[in-house]
């Protein structure tokens, strides 16, 4: 956006500067035309003044010939003659200069002509009269015929001068009104230009004065943003570098030099791959060169990962990346970021160890299994099935005591048998590649009752449960939690009262619970197993969900203290919790919290 | 059926288990021919060497040496000539890697070996009894494990 404003706007001032060239050219040329007008008007109205003037000069010649003959005549004085003989060449004169002035205008050229004629006619007169009265100054009515002669012709050369004199009065008047024309049209039309010219040259100016307050808007966000990228480059412990194609140069940011040990010196400044290539550890220096020339190549750079031996000698990871940008000239720059992924890339080496370490000793533990699923079941089935077959054959032969010692070794092999499969089965109970279903719980319960449903015959047990939820469990896990919970609660039942058991269920928040708040959600489903057995002390209460830990002696009670570890494990293994409350003589609650 | 002697060869490394076999068949009073192998080798050396007395069940542990149960299983299912033999799995594990795999490999039955003489003279008359050429429940996963 930035960019298109600034090109629109050097785009605008060239557009005003050439509108402004353009209006001050037109000014000049209109000004000079109109000053050479007023030249030529005014060179006009004097020419026509001169002719005027000229005209003028040649009436007061004849007139004054006229009045120094008529003089003479009267007088017969010689001396007022002077006049009229100057008078001849002085006409000729201005009859000359009239000529010279006129000597583009027809009509006065040929006005002239006639004026020559009637002039050199007078002339002829007076010298004819003035002849008579030389010769015989009594022949009175001789020279009073010349003079009347005379007088006709001068009028006619009057006549002639007053056209003539008009003539260039319409001349002086065209030229007057077209210079009053023109001058008064000048002054307007240069106002209006100047008028133009200074709006144009505002408009200008506010618009370099805006661009100006941009320029400097955007220096100031440019430099900020450069402080928050050298900043970052060193919060972040990354540097970039950037690769103009065109000229080949490559520049490296500031923290780039810090990255490999170095401090930053301007004159000494990395230029070239090879600059970098000498700190990179020598066994990756093919992968970063490689990685160049296929990034040229195909104008990508993929992710690469390579080692640097910095200035100091530590070996450190980078990870680098880049891509190609195109400025609008279509000039293509590689740009590109380099990290030090050192500590992440210690913490996964780390982690990979202990990954595989976990993965051997899961592998451990599923063989543990199958030796205690297999092997460790096999000789004790042996011994067992021993022990039927001496039950049914043999038993008659042995003594009182024998049968006694046979009896014992029956009860300890069965109770071996309890634990091995106890122990499989919270080995079992993990969540590892188990599958979350929506489960209905009371289907669970169902499935419960009927795999205890010849003990609860037998002890007369009651059951009741409130509507259970459906949640998204792992199906078998939970039956077997109802299946440990209520056996649980079958086998510590009170030997005269038949057990009672009640299942109830609602809705927690986190918070009333200290120890939900460690968990994942803020509401849990809460399920509780009541029932009215021999109960135990609630000190015990954290105990009985440790493994093999026993709160009765092992022959009052069968059990292996593992039924309730594996109901721990099971709601663990939904991000769930279990916990106890037990009064003696009056039954046990096992609340199990599922979250929501 | 009955008035068929019943050939069953038992494959298992286990002595005991051998001996326990072959007293309660020989408690069921059927008309059974047992025969005992004590590993996977030797049962398919067996098997070659009977190609027109081949048995009508095979009891196979699957924890022997050399070959275990569950290769003998596939070689015989993959031989045309053995594939019909009915296969009874007879094993101490009853894990369920175990169960999955036999069944997939086409096992027609699958039996943990009880820790009661009686319970296993039960077992064995069922599976003797059951014809399970015609018996479709072989293919059925959750009748796969034999529970009395």
């Amino acid at each position: 956006m930035n960019i298109k404003a600034l090109i629109t706007s050097s785009f605008f001032l060239k557009s005003i500067l050439a509108t402004a060239l353009f209006v001050l050219i037109f000014i000049s040329g209109i000004s000079y035309k109109h000053t050479s007008a007023l030249k030529e008007s005014s060179a006009q109205m004097l020419h026509a003044y001169e002719m005027q003037r000229e005209l003028d000069n040649l009436i007061a010649n004849l007139k004054d010939a006229e009045i120094g003959q008529r003089g003479y005549l009267i007088t017969q004085d010689s001396s007022l003659l002077n006049p009229y003989f100057g008078s001849r060449s002085n006409a000729q004169k201005s009859l000359f200069i009239l000529k010279k002035l006129s000597d583009q205008n027809e009509k006065q050229l040929n006005n002239i002509d006639s004026l020559d004629h009637l002039v050199s006619l007078r002339f002829a007169i007076l010298s004819k009269s003035f002849t008579v009265a030389v010769n015989n100054p009594n022949a009175k009515e001789s020279i009073s015929e010349s003079l009347k002669k005379g007088k006709k012709v001068m009028d006619d050369v009057r006549l002639h001068v007053e056209r003539m004199n008009e003539l260039e009065t319409v001349h002086i008047k065209d030229s007057r009104i077209r210079l009053t024309n023109q001058i008064s049209f000048t002054p307007l039309f240069t106002m209006l230009l100047l008028l133009f010219s200074i709006f144009v040259f505002i408009v200008a100016y506010l618009r370099i004065n805006n661009d100006i307050e941009f320029f400097k808007k955007s220096n100031k966000e440019l430099r900020l943003a450069n402080e928050i990228k050298t900043q970052a480059e060193v919060i972040g412990s990354f540097g970039t570098w950037v690769w103009d194609l065109d000229s080949g140069n490559l520049t490296f940011s500031e923290n780039h030099y810090s990255l490999l040990g170095l401090n930053f010196n301007p004159k000494d400044k990395h230029k070239s791959l090879d600059d970098f290539l000498k700190y990179v550890h020598k066994n990756d220096k093919q992968i970063v060169i490689n990685e160049s020339k296929h990034a040229f190549k195909n104008k990508k750079i993929n992710d690469t990962f390579f080692r640097v031996v910095r200035a100091d000698g530590a070996l450190r990871y980078f990870h680098g990346t880049g891509k190609v940008i195109s400025d609008l000239q279509g000039k293509k720059t590689y740009i590109g970021i380099y990290r030090d992924i050192t500590e992440k890339q210690l913490r996964n080496i780390a982690l990979k160890e202990k990954n595989a370490q976990l993965e051997e000793s899961n592998k451990e533990l599923s063989s543990f299994n199958y030796v205690a699923s297999h092997d460790l079941q096999e000789p004790l089935r042996i011994i067992q099935t021993y022990i039927s077959r001496i039950d049914q054959k043999e038993k008659n032969n042995l003594s009182e005591v024998g049968l006694s010692y046979f009896n014992r070794i029956r009860v300890s092999a069965s109770r071996m048998q309890l634990l091995i499969n106890d122990l499989l089965l919270f080995s079992r109970t993990n969540r590892i590649d188990k599958e979350f279903e929506k489960t209905d719980f009371n289907d669970s319960l169902q499935v419960a009752t009927e795999e205890l449903a010849t003990i609860i015959e037998e002890k007369k047990a009651s059951i009741s449960s409130v509507d259970l939820p459906t949640l998204k469990v792992i199906p078998h896990q939970i039956q077997q939690l109802f299946i440990n919970l209520i056996g649980n609660s079958l086998k510590y039942s009170k030997e005269d009262t038949a057990p009672v058991i009640t299942i109830t269920c609602e809705k927690v928040n986190a918070t009333h619970y200290p120890f939900l708040k460690k968990g994942i959600s803020e509401h849990y489903c809460k399920i509780c197993f009541t029932d009215n057995g021999i109960g135990f002390e609630q000190q015990y209460a954290e105990n009985v969900f440790i493994l093999f830990k026993r709160l009765h002696h092992k022959t009052a009670y069968q059990g292996t203290g593992i039924g309730l570890s594996i109901c721990k494990k099971i709601a663990e293994n939904h991000s769930g919790f279990i916990n106890a409350t037990s009064t003696i003589n009056i039954g046990t609650s096992i609340n199990v919290f599922f979250p929501l | 059926m009955q008035n068929e002697t019943i050939k069953i060869i038992l494959a298992d490394d286990d002595e005991d288990d051998r001996l326990f076999f072959i007293e309660a068949f020989e408690e069921l009073r059927m008309k059974t021919e047992v025969t005992t192998v004590n590993d996977g080798n030797a049962l398919m050396k067996k098997l070659d060497c009977s190609a027109e007395q081949l048995p009508h069940i095979l009891f196979l542990d699957l924890n022997m040496p050399f070959k275990n149960g569950m290769e003998c299983l596939k070689e015989i299912k993959n031989n045309p000539l053995l594939k019909n033999i009915a296969i009874a799995i007879y094993s101490t594990s009853s894990a369920d890697t175990d169960v999955e795999n036999t069944f997939v490999q086409g096992a027609n039955v699958y039996i943990k070996k009880p820790s009661d003489f009686d319970q296993l003279k039960k077992i064995l008359s069922v599976v003797v009894t059951t014809n399970w050429q015609y018996q479709t429940s072989g293919l059925d996963r959750s009748h796969f494990i034999l529970s009395l």
